[in-house]
């Protein structure tokens, strides 16, 4: 084709001299552009009110969480159902926009920014891994959207929590307050605590040992394992023969790991073995054969029904499609994560109670749901299948009931319930996040 | 110092060693014949876990496993080197994202029908005894001589089968070897397959003591790497000598310091290494 077929006789050539007409016409077409493409950042401020309200789920689908992850996608998607059926939220529909995280920091990050400006989600139920979630919370804070964690680092609605940041289950501040009273009382008095090299671990043995030196207890030195350690023997061999409490937290590979190496240098013959539920969630005692027997835990939602015997937790785990005494899923052998999982239940209702006491209708209401969120009380209940719970208004953080369980022939039977109340009185809010400006 | 602990922690790094000497030693195979860097060794030893777990949870005998994963493994890498090796061969920067695609199909394939949560596979034997102090898994010492034995059969199949001089002449020097009529589309295909073999018998042999999950390849490549870097790239009898070196040093400053700082320490020498002899510590030794 020659250059004159490109361009007809009558047509201009294509190096144009710029007039002050020409300039004024692109220049309003790009200011155009450049306000449109603004509005539709910025819909959701203005949307109208009578469609759905989209909530974002970051949930870890893929990776190494992914055993939670699903449990937490399951728990988020069975919820929204219940609202929808039930005529959603203030009378609009709820629409359910989840990413998958791939248990990665950055890429969960990326997919925060996604669920908020792409897909438009007025709020968040956040990610159950800690890192995260830490990375999340400042990006959803200057996005000016509500994010609930679900991770355990104190820093979320401690030394890292906003306005914004809320979460209805427990930290690591929580745990320690919650667990190890009745643990020292009952369990032993010198303590080694062996947990992964990363902040969670770390956090947990630093919660733990001010309470229980506190109540006249030896912590011994720490034992900080290396999250790509596979052969855990020179870990173990430097626990002290005087420890009468051996305190783990590991996750996933590392806590079967643990177990197993644990079991056959006999230390559970030696000394009590005290955890949290999160060194077990997703994996069933009898799935590693026995290794976990005589381990106490601290729950959070009890696995067995029994410990909690009621009709919402029976119809939660009927609608979630799992057993009531190893918490695995009917048709399969996945066990939920249940002390974790029931957070992304929980917050869709939570989200649907302060949504309707504000008068929520679009992202310019945003103080409202915050204002209802901090201090609600959530009775037991379908919604909070978990029990009566607080979200304290200082901290953002659940005042919850949580259980010891032994391990024994592969259930976890109770041993005392601690109630909310106990918990609140040794755990004082350390910030207020309620003077801070939105 | 507590000298027991030094002893048994020592004694330890030298078991464990032997153990991850099995799954360099497929590395260093892979890329001294083929010098395909393979990011996936580490999910053939998974993917040995959890062939185990499947064989033992079929039959209950770990026997059985310990006979049959290598071969279906040895199965499974021939498949590999014709799907995805060959057609990228003499292409290392190729190779790596091959294999890191590799890597990530084949976790993802384990998740979704294995699931993703860890498993425990039980040990044949039961029991301890008393090693400097503290209480030994018998079944390590066993997995030792596991170990052991595979790695002897392995460098006799090398040097006393027809197959295994080939396999040594195609390394040392290609073209000639294929001049003298040696069948070397062969000799790469059971190459990268016995790669594929001994990383999955380590992942049976090591599936006991540590645990099976989708996830736990990722874990023992670095060291891996490192003994093989340490031994000199695709030397194979120092790659299998440094992973029992790299494990018994580790061992010996556990007993007196952090674990942490003992990993530092590998990485230390593996830098020192490939700075003063990036040709590996145990060049000399037969290529």
């Amino acid at each position: 084709m020659s250059n004159n077929d490109e361009c007809p006789k009558n047509s201009k050539p294509l190096k144009r001299k710029i007039t002050r007409r020409s300039f004024l016409n692109h220049a309003l077409a790009g200011g155009a552009a450049a306000g449109t493409s603004y509005l539709g950042l910025t819909s959701g401020l203005y949307a109208a009110p009578s469609g759905p309200i989209v909530i974002g789920h970051q949930a870890e689908l893929t990776g190494g969480f992914s055993s939670w992850g699903y449990w937490h996608d399951k728990c988020a998607k069975a919820a929204v159902k219940v609202i929808n059926d039930g005529g959603g939220i203030a009378g609009r529909k709820v629409q359910l926009a989840t990413e998958d995280t791939e248990s990665n920091p950055a890429t969960g990050v990326r997919k925060l920014r996604s669920l908020i400006q792409r897909s438009q989600s007025s709020f968040i139920v956040g990610s159950v891994h800690s890192g995260i979630m830490l990375a999340s919370i400042p990006i959803a804070t200057e996005m000016k959207t509500v994010y609930f964690s679900a991770g355990e680092a104190t820093e979320a609605t401690g030394s890292k929590g906003t306005r914004y940041s809320f979460r209805t289950g427990t930290d690591t501040y929580a745990l320690a307050a919650a667990g190890a009273p009745w643990a020292v009382e009952n369990l032993g008095k010198n303590w080694t605590m062996i947990f992964p090299d990363y902040a969670w671990g770390h956090s947990h043995h630093q919660e733990h040992k001010k309470l229980i030196e506190e109540m006249g207890g030896t912590v011994n030195e720490p034992i900080a394992v290396p999250l790509d350690a596979k052969d855990l023997l020179p870990y173990l061999a430097k626990v002290p023969e005087e420890t009468e409490v051996l305190f783990s937290v590991f996750f996933g590979a590392l806590s079967v790991a643990f177990y197993t190496q644990m079991k056959s240098m006999r230390l559970d013959e030696k000394m009590k073995q005290y955890s949290v539920a999160g060194t077990i969630e997703g994996v069933s005692p009898a799935q590693i054969k026995g290794a976990a027997e005589g381990v106490y835990f601290l729950e959070n939602f009890p696995r067995l029904l029994a410990n909690k015997d009621d009709e919402y937790h029976r119809e939660f785990n009927k609608l979630i499609g799992i057993d009531d005494v190893h918490a695995q899923e009917v048709g399969s052998d996945k066990v939920m994560a249940k002390s974790h999982a029931w957070q992304s239940w929980e917050n869709m209702f939570a989200l649907k109670e302060a949504i309707e006491a504000s008068g929520w209708a679009t992202k310019k209401d945003d103080q409202g749901v915050i204002e209802a969120l901090e201090g609600l009380k959530m009775s037991n209940s379908l919604a909070h299948p978990q029990g009566d719970k607080i979200l304290r208004a200082e901290d953002h953080s659940g005042m919850i009931d949580c259980y010891i369980t032994k391990v024994e022939n592969d259930k976890f039977n109770l041993v005392k319930k601690i109630p909310k109340e106990d918990l609140m009185a040794k755990l004082p809010p350390r910030y207020d996040f309620t003077s801070r400006k939105l | 110092m507590d000298w027991n602990l030094l002893i048994a922690l020592a004694i330890n790094g030298i078991v464990w060693g032997l153990i991850i000497a099995l799954i360099a030693l497929g590395l260093s195979v892979i890329f001294g014949l083929l010098d395909i860097i393979n990011v996936a060794h580490g999910d053939f030893f998974m993917v040995g876990t959890v062939m185990a777990f499947f064989v033992v949870q079929t039959t209950g005998n770990f026997w059985v496993a310990l006979l049959l994963v290598p071969l279906l493994a040895f199965i499974l890498g021939g498949i590999i080197e014709r799907l995805v090796i060959r057609p990228i061969r003499n292409a290392a920067a190729l190779s790596i994202v091959a294999t890191f695609g590799l890597s990530i199909i084949l976790q993802e394939s384990v998740r979704g029908t294995f699931g993703a949560s860890p498993r425990r596979l039980l040990a044949p034997v039961e029991g301890t005894t008393m090693l400097f102090g503290i209480e030994y898994d018998i079944y390590r010492l066993l997995a030792a001589l596991i170990s052991i034995i595979a790695i002897s059969a392995f460098f006799l199949f090398l040097h006393k089968t027809k197959f295994g001089t080939w396999m040594r002449a195609v390394r040392h020097d290609r073209e000639a070897a294929m001049a003298m009529g040696i069948p070397a589309e062969k000799v790469f295909l059971f190459t990268f397959a016995i790669g594929t073999a001994l990383a999955a018998l380590g992942g049976v042999v090591a599936a006991p003591i540590t645990t099976v999950d989708f996830k736990s390849g990722v874990d023992i490549l670095p060291f891996c790497f490192m003994a093989v870097i340490i031994g000199g790239l695709g030397n194979l009898p120092g790659t299998a000598a440094a992973a029992v070196l790299l494990a018994f040093i580790e061992g010996l400053i556990t007993s007196f310091s952090d674990p942490t700082v003992a990993r530092i320490a590998s990485l230390c020498l593996m830098s020192a290494v490939l700075l003063v002899r990036p040709q590996g510590i145990f060049t000399g030794a037969s290529r």
